[in-house]
């Protein structure tokens, strides 16, 4: 992963300059306070797929949109206005993103005061856009849905069954996680990045230490490096079978569905076995990881992922070859190359759009540095590909996993980490949603800032533009073949 | 290709966990469990430091030093099991699923190296109206009042063939109106405490909440947030609480029992 850092006055022109070139993506815009209280405002962009550029200036009156350049701006700049009260000249859609009717508009978590916040009782005033005309119908779902899923507002505009427009509010499981971090210990702000999205707990986990790591420059053992390989892979491939399992699920073929619930929970069950937890919550901690496997484990560990993939791939054979499964997955909810550019989307979502990013490959840390990882994409960008991308990768992340358990370096899985001193960093994975970055800035080995970049947050924006043309019935399909954690995105 | 997939998972060897191997089940939870026979002042000076959320206090009781684990702000970090020589392990069963507030608190006098045994709760009026309205069925609507999903995933765990929660005639409805209890996960954010408070309302009486994870039962490593009220009862009254983070399957369906009191007639 390359790093280059700009500091200075002109860092907002020279960021929305550098957004205007070919061959940029906007990767996230957050602030911060400096050390004398004065607000800064970050841009982090990836140049060429090769090299996170992160460009930072102070901030004392309002600063110019970057959404009419890179739309993918919109929601980061409601964000920073929300919690930093940056005013974002020539945004499109200055609206209030984190907080809701009930939380003034003049307070700013991260700048202000919020021991009492006051309730304001405005309930039902967000203002949503309005399609009218002739038989146009607004149906609103949620937050509190008909599954066992997570709260989130989706606003339909349609004409009998087709939808004409989505529009989402999002942001009901908003915790301030990002302002929790604030002074906390080095050491005990995993625990909070494990609550973040806690279906890729660790995926959380693992990016946080490495921006510890980064910060104070701590080379991790081979051998921990390699443990957290094998978590990751795993985790995505307990997401991916999981999603393909939910999207037979909701087409009716409750059949595959049954038996890919089976397979994720045969590997929970591997992960209680020999790591006492099913999510491998703890394993992760800045300086490696706490939990190593004997040779004999190793072994059994192996072939119990090995039969859980090969069932899959056996099931998701026979997934794709069903008529009915085809009827319904494709050409439903194309997600066009052109709009997933634009909204910088990323992981699953958009390479089944044909935008080939991957962490892994483009910014590799830890053991990704020193073995190759096939990038599968897909160009239709309907459910179809969604699906295609989620059970090709489930087989690669079988690959991974068993050669790093033939190869498990030898050696300790943990070494001490300062506890004290200054420093910032930032580090990047690649989590079965896509990009994840956290950035850390650390004050006498506290948390002074931490900024996520969650897959989720940026994916969201593009589900509805997905949407049009289809029936409101195929959402759920839809909703589930984009899989995005509303906790993640809103945290 | 569906017959295949019929005839598959027909001929697919049985994976169901026998009630008996659920009941209480704690595996994988790393939910700590504690050896009073070593306990000592050393040992509750370092799991006390060790402990990043308050689940663990040490008072004095009329003369007497107290362990006090609060099950319910337990986030199952296992740093006390890595800190106290072993006085702390990883709990294969409990039974602290589904009981009162009170229940989840467990304490130990120190220089006895004994377990404070405390008055069995009493199961509220409103579990006993359901279990004599419902008998074997109950229908569950899950709200996710803020959580980061975690609670979600093994909920939804529940319905895959290992555990089976329908065959005990429990299912998972669509509408709070088809409800008779409420499995509420996560600390109740400023965002989704005003429909929290509708779905419950939506529920017709008599009517059970069950709150879910360390942030239901005490807001857990949210708690303290601006942005969050706080856990589950600081919206809506709960009847029982199910502590972990996340809880297993297992102790989701042991909480679940327990509020119906079937713990037993299931085994």
């Amino acid at each position: 992963m390359t790093v280059t850092l700009t500091n200075g006055e002109a860092g907002v022109s020279r960021a929305l300059d550098l957004l205007r070139t070919a061959n940029t993506r906007l990767v996230s815009i957050f602030g911060s306070t400096d050390d004398n209280r004065v607000r800064r405002v970050h841009y982090l962009i990836d140049v060429n797929s090769r090299e996170y550029r992160m460009l930072s200036s102070p901030v004392t009156g309002p600063i110019p949109s970057a959404t009419p350049i890179a739309p993918a701006a919109a929601w980061y700049e409601r964000e920073l206005h929300d919690q930093y009260g940056i005013e974002c000249e020539g945004h499109p859609d200055p609206r209030p993103l984190l907080f809701h009717e009930n939380w003034p508009e003049n307070v700013h978590p991260m700048i202000d005061d919020v021991s009492n916040v006051p309730w304001i009782n405005d309930e039902g005033q967000y203002r949503f856009l309005r399609v009218q005309g002739d038989g146009v119908c607004e149906v609103p779902v949620g937050p509190v849905h008909a599954g066992i899923i997570e709260p989130g507002h989706f606003r339909f505009s349609v004409v009998g069954d087709t939808v004409l427009h989505l529009e989402l509010r999002h942001f009901y499981t908003h915790k301030g996680a990002e302002k929790l971090f604030e002074n906390s210990p080095v050491m005990d702000g995993v625990m909070i990045a494990e609550s973040v999205s806690g279906d890729n707990c660790f995926s959380h986990a693992v990016a946080y230490c490495q921006a510890i790591e980064n910060a104070f420059a701590i080379s991790v053992p081979p051998r921990a490096q390699a443990i957290r390989l094998i978590g990751l892979e795993l985790e995505r491939m307990i997401a991916h079978i999981a999603d393909v399992g939910a999207l037979c699920g909701d087409v009716g073929f409750n059949v595959p569905a049954a038996y890919n619930a089976r397979i994720k929970e045969s590997l929970l069950q591997a992960s209680t076995r020999f790591f006492c937890t099913r999510f491998w919550r703890g394993i992760a901690v800045p300086g490696g990881v706490t939990r190593d496997l004997s040779s004999a484990e190793t072994g059994e560990f192996g072939r119990m992922v090995t039969s859980a993939a090969r069932e899959f791939q056996q099931m998701a054979r026979l997934i794709l070859h069903t008529s009915s499964v085809q009827n319904r997955f494709e050409s439903t909810g194309i997600l066009t190359a052109e709009i997933a550019q634009q909204l910088a989307v990323v992981g699953p979502v958009a390479r089944a759009s044909g935008i080939r990013l991957d962490v892994r490959r483009d910014h590799p840390s830890g053991r990704y540095r020193d073995i190759n990882v096939d990038v599968p994409h897909y160009k239709y960008g309907d459910v179809l590909a969604r699906a295609r991308i989620r059970i090709d990768e489930t087989a690669i992340s079988m690959d991974l996993i068993n050669e790093t358990l033939k190869e498990l370096p030898a050696g300790s899985v943990l070494v001490p980490v300062p506890l004290s001193g200054n420093a910032e960093a930032l580090s990047a994975i690649e989590s079965p949603r896509g990009e994840l970055l956290y950035w850390v800035r650390i004050r006498d080995g506290k948390i002074t800032r931490c900024h996520i970049k969650s897959p989720s947050f940026q994916n969201w924006p593009a589900l509805p533009l997905a949407m049009p043309g289809n029936i409101i019935a195929d959402f759920p399909l839809i909703n589930k073949s984009f899989n995005l954690s509303y906790s993640g995105c809103d945290r | 290709m569906i017959g295949d997939a019929v005839e598959r998972s027909l001929r697919s060897p049985k994976v169901l966990i026998s009630v008996s191997e659920l009941f209480s089940n704690t595996a994988g939870s790393r939910m700590p469990e504690v050896r009073p026979d070593l306990l000592t002042d050393e040992v509750a000076r370092r799991v006390l430091d060790a402990c990043p959320t308050s689940a663990l206090k040490v008072e004095q009781v009329a003369g007497r030093k107290h362990l006090i684990l609060n099950y319910g702000e337990c986030i199952g970090c296992s740093r006390c099991v890595a800190a106290s020589n072993g006085a702390f392990r990883y709990a294969e069963k409990f039974a602290c699923c589904g009981v009162s507030k009170k229940a989840l608190i467990r304490r130990w006098d120190i220089q006895s190296r004994a377990e404070v045994v405390q008055d069995e709760p009493v199961l509220s009026e409103a579990a006993e109206q359901i279990r004599s309205l419902v008998g074997r069925a109950l229908n569950i609507r899950q709200v996710d009042a803020g959580s980061c999903n975690g609670c979600e995933g093994e909920i939804i765990a529940l319905t895959n063939p290992y555990y089976d929660l329908e065959r005990f005639g429990i299912h998972f409805v669509a509408s709070p109106k088809h409800a008779d209890m409420l499995l509420v996960t996560g600390p109740v954010t400023r965002n989704m405490a005003a429909a929290l408070k509708q779905t419950y309302d939506a529920v017709p009486s008599p009517k059970l909440v069950v709150a879910v994870g360390a942030c239901g039962c005490s807001g857990g490593i949210f708690g303290g947030s601006h942005a969050v009220v706080g856990p589950v009862d600081a919206v809506i009254p709960v009847d029982a609480y199910i502590p972990g983070c996340p809880p297993t399957p297992s102790m989701l369906l042991t909480g679940i029992l327990q509020v119906l009191r079937r713990g037993g007639e299931c085994i």
